[in-house]
């Protein structure tokens, strides 16, 4: 007779790991807004040929499912990267599972600073000028804390799909949350399969409130950046 | 890259794609159809109802779609049997189809943002409208039918056309429980020549150009219905 594992057995083991999950979702949040920026910037500053591949980056990473995604970059960078005499035949599946999510928060993230910085009247930018700043002046000063309140709560957003998507990396083989949660339900022949996804869905569930209440301060903490538009001047 | 092999590849995933479109489909107008009641029960604050689907809705934000659908996997089955042991009827849900469940998953899921699209674009309708069309005569349905739901269409359109992407691109989590879709063909394929990359190119670029082709659609479909509004 095997003994079913209690309720706290099961969230111990599932926080043992919880570690990876976190970590892989930290670094592709991280490196996935840089990417964000750095290929948002190459579409607002029009640089050809570049823009016509982050469009396409863009339009691939949000059409194809991340699952694919994810199996393409696994089996995809090692062959690449051999062409120019980079051997990764060994690349572990952490860091395919980083590569491919960035990817994804990058492309999904063009799009939403895309649209926070189109959102800065073009007044500010004159203004900007007219006064002597110097463009890095102006982007730092002027611009930035402009864009900031409006594209948090895409941010947000952003964020909970890239939450939602890392419980797919244990695909690849990452033993992950995902990947413990199969091998208690597999292990104990099917006696709490409900109970330890009902138990991973509660962590997924605090790690996506922790995030909403982080955008949330953030944007508490950027409001007075907001500039007043015609329709709610006299109303804040 | 074997372009000899992403052809065969291409022909071996194709007898699957319009099976995907159309489980797609289906999984697409029942979240319509659970979305539009959800949004009827949050429009007119139905007590206990607009707490469940509140409550819902909250954990769905927070549960990746991949674990709701193993929920709904170990549990579905029990869930059924214990309403046909009430009912005392003799179906045996343990061999209920996978598909069925992930139709059920999926819905469910996805109705939870039509919910939002739905109440947002019947509110986007403005009141002068509705009326104007009362002054006319219009009973309340005629003017639900011919004046409000027109113009509300419009609106969510565009939002229509991504959800369906949205589903399209969450039915490829299926082959974890043995549904098979574009993805989890392209899957059996590639285990079966060892060509992994090449049939994972040609499943996301089938999904990318389905993907295109619906945004066309809409597209179309939008300025079509706008000229006539």
């Amino acid at each position: 007779m095997v003994e079913a594992p209690s309720t706290i057995d099961i969230i111990s083991l599932l926080l043992q790991v919880a570690h990876i999950t976190l970590y892989i979702l930290i670094i592709s949040a991280v490196l996935g807004l840089l990417l964000g920026s750095f290929l948002t910037m190459i579409i607002v500053k029009n640089i050809p040929i570049l823009k016509q591949l982050t469009t396409v980056l863009s339009s691939f990473t949000r059409s194809v499912p991340i699952i694919i995604q994810l199996f393409i970059v696994y089996y995809a960078i090692p062959p690449l990267l051999s062409n120019f005499g980079i051997n990764v035949s060994n690349l572990s599946a952490v860091a395919a599972s980083i590569v491919a999510l960035t990817l994804y928060h990058g492309g999904y993230l063009t799009e939403v600073l895309r649209a926070a910085y189109k959102a800065v009247d073009k007044g500010q930018h004159e203004a900007a000028d007219s006064f002597g700043y110097t463009p890095i002046q102006k982007f730092f000063r002027i611009i930035l804390p402009q864009v900031v309140p409006v594209g948090l709560p895409g941010w947000g957003n952003a964020l909970i799909h890239l939450i939602h998507d890392t419980s797919l990396v244990f695909a690849l083989g990452v033993a992950d949350i995902m990947g413990r949660a199969e091998l208690i339900a597999a292990a104990s022949y099917g006696m709490n399969q409900v109970q330890v996804f009902i138990i991973v869905a509660v962590i997924y569930i605090v790690v996506t409130f922790l995030s909403d209440g982080l955008v949330r301060l953030l944007e508490k903490r950027t409001k007075k950046y907001k500039l007043d538009s015609g329709l709610n001047a006299g109303g804040a | 890259m074997n372009i000899e092999i992403l052809w065969q590849d291409f022909l071996g995933i194709l007898p699957v794609v319009p099976q995907t479109i159309a489980l797609a489909v289906i999984i697409f107008l029942l979240s319509i159809l659970i979305g539009t009641v959800m949004a009827l029960i949050q429009e007119y604050n139905v007590p206990i109802l607009i707490q469940i689907v509140v409550l819902f809705k909250l954990f769905l934000r927070g549960t990746p779609l991949i674990v709701f659908i193993f929920i709904m996997y170990y549990s579905l089955p029990g869930i059924v049997n214990f309403f046909t042991n009430l009912l005392s009827l003799s179906y045996n849900a343990n061999n209920i189809s996978p598909m069925i469940i992930l139709i059920v998953a999926v819905s469910l899921t996805v109705s939870s943002f039509q919910a939002e699209t739905i109440r947002g674009s019947f509110l986007s309708v403005s009141h002068g409208q509705i009326e104007a069309a009362r002054s006319l005569g219009y009973t309340p349905f005629q003017a639900f039918t011919r004046i409000i739901t027109p113009q509300a269409l419009v609106e969510a359109l565009p939002e229509f056309g991504s959800a369906f992407l949205v589903v399209m691109k969450a039915i490829s989590l299926g082959f974890m429980i043995t549904v098979v879709d574009i993805f989890a063909q392209a899957r059996l394929i590639a285990s079966s020549n060892s060509y992994y990359i090449e049939a994972f190119v040609v499943a996301a670029l089938m999904y990318w150009g389905i993907a295109v082709i619906v945004v066309k659609l809409t597209n179309k479909f939008e300025s079509r219905l706008l000229s006539r509004s």
